[in-house]
């Protein structure tokens, strides 16, 4: 592993310029999909095949009626126990030296398989390419040791990117700063995400926001128990077929036997 | 036909066997190349994973139909339980697992077959169910996609492991049995052996047919 990153998310200071969703676009050459006026200054309404991050918009009244206004930059997470990577049949999408989760999209055959696992509803899928898309925390510019077109946009410092334990150490002290319901959100689950905020309010408060994400029970219970179990028991039973052969023998018509001669048992 | 050969199925059972047969392991096996990332290489002898997914879907519809001949077919004879021999030869495991004196005399098709028929024809409605689903998974909600995806799967193990005990049964756990799917004749032997109440049947309603008979011709 060349090194983890984790890029730190400060909802606290972010204004919702939408930058980091234009950045995004620009760099991946995402089309713009049309779109409608929907009450909101959030816009697509939800992630897809080509918005790979979005600023949601959230009304927030809290419990002493103080009206505020959420903005949430949301996108892929990078798990370190990827729900995506765990049901794609082709190793489309894998691990990255950086722990990312990224895309082979001359792999993917559009199952949709991963759109189903994940618990935070990112991959889309687009039916002229028969292929899902999503963030894939602009790895070409890790490569190239640059941050990702988001990150590199923001003119907040809202999005930072850097060590694994830099930027948890830097989201914590952020955290305690901000007192309050602040907390960091990430660390604790799937083993880890590559992606961490720093959230003002309580995550049940964000909409789309899982307070307590973990890969589906069914998703576990498919790939890490039936999974094997497909050839244990197969095997088992050829083995079980083979034991009964040499054992007990099989149960043939009594024409093929004789009971002429020898001794009888 | 060598005379004195026992007719064991007609023809249209054996085509609709075949067509569940065959496309039950066409499914196993491009399913598996899904599954198993080891045997992505399955993918390859089609042109690629994404071909391997359309063989498997559209595969799924031809097993759709002759799970359905299947079922019309064998369901009178096979998914209805007679008691008591039947429970008299589950209870002696038909004399396959250990020394039984006498085993139980049964009818045509024995419970040993009767409940493979109802595992392929529940768990193959679970897979084609399933399936449809996972072909389709943007139309269901979440939750239901991803039990679906568990009862693929546990269909797959259980239709795959009864697999190997009918291909062992068939070939040499009970000699003389594979010819009633490919000729369709066995041999009188055989039909005392594994199923003497329904010889006795065919004798007594005067159904039995053999070949070099007047009846044959």
């Amino acid at each position: 592993m060349k090194q983890e990153l984790v890029k730190l998310i400060d909802l606290s200071r972010c204004t919702a310029c939408r930058g980091c969703q234009i950045a995004c676009k620009q760099w991946n050459e995402l089309p713009a999909s049309k779109t409608h006026n929907s009450g909101s200054y959030q816009n697509p309404p939800d992630l897809q095949w080509n918005t790979w991050t979005l600023i949601r918009f959230q009304e927030h009244v809290d419990s002493k009626g103080t009206l505020k206004w959420l903005f949430r930059k949301d996108g892929c997470m990078h798990c370190t126990d990827a729900a995506c990577a765990k049901v794609c049949p082709t190793e489309a999408l894998y691990h990255t030296q950086f722990g990312s989760v990224s895309l082979h999209v001359d792999k993917c055959i559009g199952c949709k398989e991963c759109i189903v696992a994940c618990p935070f509803g990112v991959p889309k899928y687009d039916e002229t390419t028969n292929k899902i898309y999503k963030c894939d925390l602009c790895y070409t510019r890790l490569n190239g040791n640059q941050p990702p077109a988001c990150v590199q946009s923001c003119p907040t410092g809202t999005l930072q990117i850097g060590a694994k334990d830099a930027m948890l150490k830097k989201a914590y002290s952020r955290a305690k700063e901000l007192g309050g319901d602040a907390n960091v959100y990430g660390d604790k689950f799937v083993d880890g995400t590559h992606v961490i905020y720093v959230l003002p309010e309580k995550a049940e408060v964000y909409e789309n926001l899982p307070a307590d994400p973990k890969v589906p029970l069914s998703i576990v219970v498919w790939k890490d128990v039936l999974k094997p179990a497909g050839l244990l028991v197969a095997g088992g039973v050829v083995a079980g077929a083979f034991l009964h052969y040499i054992t007990k023998g099989p149960k043939t018509p009594d024409e093929e036997t004789t009971s002429e001669g020898g001794k009888q048992i | 036909m060598k005379k004195g050969m026992i007719k064991a199925t007609g023809p249209a059972e054996r085509v609709v066997h075949w067509c569940v047969a065959l496309s039950c392991l066409l499914l196993c096996i491009t399913g598996m190349g899904m599954m198993y990332h080891s045997l992505n290489f399955i993918g390859t002898l089609v042109g690629g994973m994404g071909n391997l997914k359309l063989v498997h879907n559209f595969g799924g519809i031809f097993f759709t139909a002759s799970l359905v001949c299947t079922i019309l077919m064998w369901w009178k004879e096979a998914g209805v339980f007679s008691f008591p021999e039947d429970a008299e030869w589950i209870k002696a495991a038909g004399g396959y697992l250990w020394h039984v004196d006498n085993v139980p005399e049964v009818g045509k098709y024995n419970p040993g077959q009767k409940m493979f028929f109802l595992t392929v024809a529940l768990f193959g409605a679970g897979m084609v169910v399933s399936g449809f689903i996972m072909w389709f998974p943007l139309g269901f909600s979440v939750k239901l996609v991803r039990l679906m995806y568990v009862l693929h799967a546990l269909g797959f193990v259980v239709i795959f492991a009864f697999f190997f005990i009918h291909l062992y049964l068939v070939t040499i756990g009970a000699p003389g049995s594979a010819p009633a799917m490919f000729t369709g004749w066995v041999t009188k032997a055989w039909v005392k052996k594994q199923h003497p109440k329904w010889l006795k049947e065919m004798e007594k309603h005067g159904t039995l047919v053999v070949s070099g008979d007047e009846k044959t011709s």
